[in-house]
């Protein structure tokens, strides 16, 4: 989906550096952070359709970044994007809740159909949650300001 | 211990030939050689004992029993002849000489002293000039002159002679006893011949088996009767005499004593002398007929000795052979063992090494890809480039990202080896652990019209074991099956669970329709770097990989392959994992 805001996270700048000409080229917005850390805190403070995670990252990794990332219950889906070759570490993020993954290197076509991919999911998601919402609205009007809380993120 | 160094020399070069030509023989024989030394051996002294002592014992009995035989023999010989000595003193004692030559009178004494056994067979008076003065018998002797005689001067010097067998007058062997009488300053001499006949079968009534004879013989080696075999009266025996004793002798007569009729075998002699005359009385019987009984039961026994020696050393053999079988199946599982370990450390250095390399490899290609993608990008929209070096571009383009993907299959193969230090061991529910890796390669192998198929078994207990390592298995397993279809239009893969060795382990198969396997290339299989795929496209480490994890797991891994038709991997897996591996996991 044109426009759609992705973050990527990856401890190698030029890697990052890279992937974000490229993903803006192709009509994303794209924000690259290098740790962990910093993802969960732009998570915080913007609102992301889709993350592109590493795992092996120094400090903390990848999983432990997703699992972070879980507990704030975005509308955020992850695609895992690791250099560390082994799908098992994959399969055990797909199991914490990432959406898929991919393994560096990978085709910039196939990176942009996983993201459009998770970017449906997401959004499926959130056009369920939002119904779902009205459905309570519609059924008890005085819980509208419960049920849609101020988003203080950024669009 | 030259032949043995040198095969251990071998085994690090070249050890499955190593292994299979060990020598057994050797123990065999080492074996074989304890056992005879010290049970067969044992036993064959022992019973080669038992029958020597037993046969001298028996020997012993047999020559006392002729002694006895001997003793008595010579006592009745020495009392006929007494009686016959003792009769003819008496009768010497009694009548005159004249009396005796009277008209008649000597024949009615000789029919007197003949009464009862009829053992002399003539009666004469000789008169010291030695003419025949009275005769009373068969032969006409009456008129012999006996002071020549050789008996003649003998009997007037010891006043009574017991002669040897000699021919005399008559022509015929018979042997004479003649008492003196002094009468009336003159000397005259009563002389009788004994009964040949009545002698001969007194002395020869002695009857020792079949081939037991009795002899008697002067000192100077003269038959006294005609001996059953040896000889006969008057001739030579066929041995030499010894001087006279006392003692009853035994020997055994080990030279053939030639007769004329058969050669004699070894015989038990048993001899003793008599005091008057000086005769040797001797029994004589085969030793083999006199211990008979005894060599049947010594042939029975040594029989039986031996046949249990040669059973014992038969049955020892075949246990032994057996043993030996069983001693190969372990040593052979041994090195089968030894073979895995070898194969599993070698797996393990290669990961150990190559890790080190692939680890970081793939960030430093995600670049190089990202990289020519902008170029790529760049290039659609810069302005028209020469039209050489456009075509230049985009084959270069190409042909890196070619080798970027080369590299990568080989970076994540060297990496999936190299993880599998990190286990974790878990309940794992197969089946649905296989759905879900079918899922995952059912979307790659989408394009590929290869249909996969799942037969799982209801009710198969959950493993314990390390999930991120089966799947790395099961993946490459279908990866494999995938590509052995290469360059066909289309296949299936064929995926079944299922219990095995009575619910002890669990089975997973993975049957494909590809290419199959070459059978020289199946020994080869699980070794690393080998591979059949072109160049570029397999690393040759999947397989070894597999191999090694699966063993890890205290599992293995079975190939059935039919070259064009397909292949078949069975993995077979224990419900615990080996307890050497969970220790190790452990302690971390």
């Amino acid at each position: 989906m044109i426009n759609s805001k992705i973050l990527l996270v990856d401890d190698e700048t030029v890697f990052t550096g890279n992937m974000s000409k490229l993903l803006t080229t192709r009509g994303y917005r794209v924000t690259a952070v290098n740790n962990g850390d910093a993802a969960i805190k732009a998570l915080e403070e913007e609102k992301f359709d889709v993350v592109v995670l590493d795992l092996k990252m120094p400090g903390m990794d990848g999983i432990a970044t997703l699992t972070e990332i879980k507990k704030l219950g975005l509308f955020t889906e992850t695609l895992i994007l690791t250099g560390h070759g082994s799908i098992d570490t994959a399969m055990e993020a797909i199991r914490i809740g990432a959406y898929d993954y991919l393994t560096k290197p990978c085709e910039i076509d196939e990176l942009v159909a996983k993201i459009e991919g998770a970017w449906d999911k997401k959004d499926g998601a959130e056009r369920q949650d939002i119904q779902d919402k009205i459905h309570k609205v519609v059924e008890s009007p005085g819980s509208v300001f419960n049920v849609f809380p101020k988003d203080k993120r950024k669009e | 211990m030259a032949a043995q160094s040198k095969t251990n020399g071998n085994t690090s070069g070249n050890h499955s030939d190593a292994y299979g030509k060990k020598n057994y023989s050797p123990l065999f024989w080492r074996f074989i050689t304890l056992t005879v030394v010290c049970s067969l051996l044992p036993l064959l002294l022992v019973g080669w004992g038992i029958n020597i002592h037993y046969t001298r014992f028996s020997e012993a009995r047999v020559i006392d029993s002729l002694k006895n035989q001997l003793e008595h023999h010579d006592k009745i010989i020495e009392l006929f002849i007494n009686r016959r000595s003792y009769a003819l003193k008496v009768i010497a004692k009694t009548h005159s000489m004249d009396e005796l030559i009277g008209p008649n009178k000597l024949d009615e004494v000789f029919e007197v002293l003949n009464h009862e056994d009829g053992s002399f067979t003539d009666l004469g008076v000789i008169g010291e000039n030695g003419d025949h003065l009275a005769y009373a018998g068969p032969f006409s002797l009456k008129d012999k002159n006996y002071s020549n005689a050789f008996w003649f001067k003998k009997v007037l010097e010891n006043g009574i002679f017991i002669s040897d067998m000699f021919m005399g007058f008559r022509q015929e062997p018979h042997f004479i006893i003649a008492v003196v009488r002094m009468e009336r300053g003159k000397r005259w001499i009563l002389r009788g011949t004994v009964d040949t006949e009545v002698f001969r079968s007194l002395v020869e009534s002695t009857m020792v088996g079949k081939t037991g004879e009795v002899l008697l013989v002067n000192p100077d080696g003269i038959f006294q009767t005609s001996p059953r075999f040896s000889g006969k009266i008057m001739e030579k025996a066929p041995f030499a005499i010894e001087k006279p004793q006392k003692k009853i002798k035994v020997d055994i007569l080990k030279d053939a004593l030639s007769a004329k009729t058969r050669q004699i075998p070894r015989q038990i002699a048993v001899w003793t002398w008599l005091k008057e005359p000086k005769w040797m009385l001797m029994i004589r019987q085969d030793y083999d007929e006199a211990l008979n009984a005894v060599k049947h039961a010594n042939f029975v026994t040594l029989v039986g000795l031996h046949l249990s020696a040669l059973i014992i050393l038969v049955v020892t053999m075949l246990i032994t052979r057996h043993m030996i079988v069983v001693i190969r199946q372990r040593d052979e599982e041994a090195d089968q063992l030894n073979r895995q370990y070898l194969q599993a450390s070698k797996l393990a250095s290669i990961g150990q090494l190559s890790a080190g390399v692939a680890h970081e490899i793939n960030n430093p290609l995600a670049i190089i890809l990202t990289e020519r993608q902008i170029l790529m990008d760049m290039e659609g929209q810069a302005p028209p480039m020469d039209p050489d070096l456009k075509a230049q571009f985009h084959d270069s383009m190409e042909q890196i990202d070619i080798q970027i993907q080369r590299c990568k299959r080989i970076t994540q193969n060297l990496l999936r080896f190299a993880r599998r230090t990190q286990s974790l061991i878990e309940p794992v529910d197969l089946n649905a652990f296989i759905k879900e890796v079918v899922e995952l390669m059912e979307r790659e192998a989408r394009t590929s019209g290869i249909k996969f198929f799942t037969d799982l078994e209801e009710n198969l207990p959950e493993i314990q074991s390390d999930p991120s390592q089966l799947q790395q298995v099961f993946l490459n397993m279908i990866t494999n099956a995938v590509d052995a279809h290469d360059g066909m239009p289309y296949g299936t893969i064929s995926i079944t669970t299922g219990s095995e060795n009575s619910g002890k382990n669990v089975r997973i198969g993975f049957a494909d329709t590809g290419s199959g396997i070459r059978p020289e290339h199946l020994e080869k299989l699980f070794d690393p770097f080998f591979t059949t795929k072109p160049v570029g496209k397999g690393t040759g480490l999947g397989l070894s990989i597999c191999f090694s994890i699966i063993e890890r797991l205290g599992g293995e891994i079975k190939v059935r392959s039919n070259p064009g038709e397909g292949s078949e991997f069975i993995i077979s897996l224990p419900l615990e994992p080996p307890s050497g591996l969970k220790e190790e996991l452990a302690q971390g």
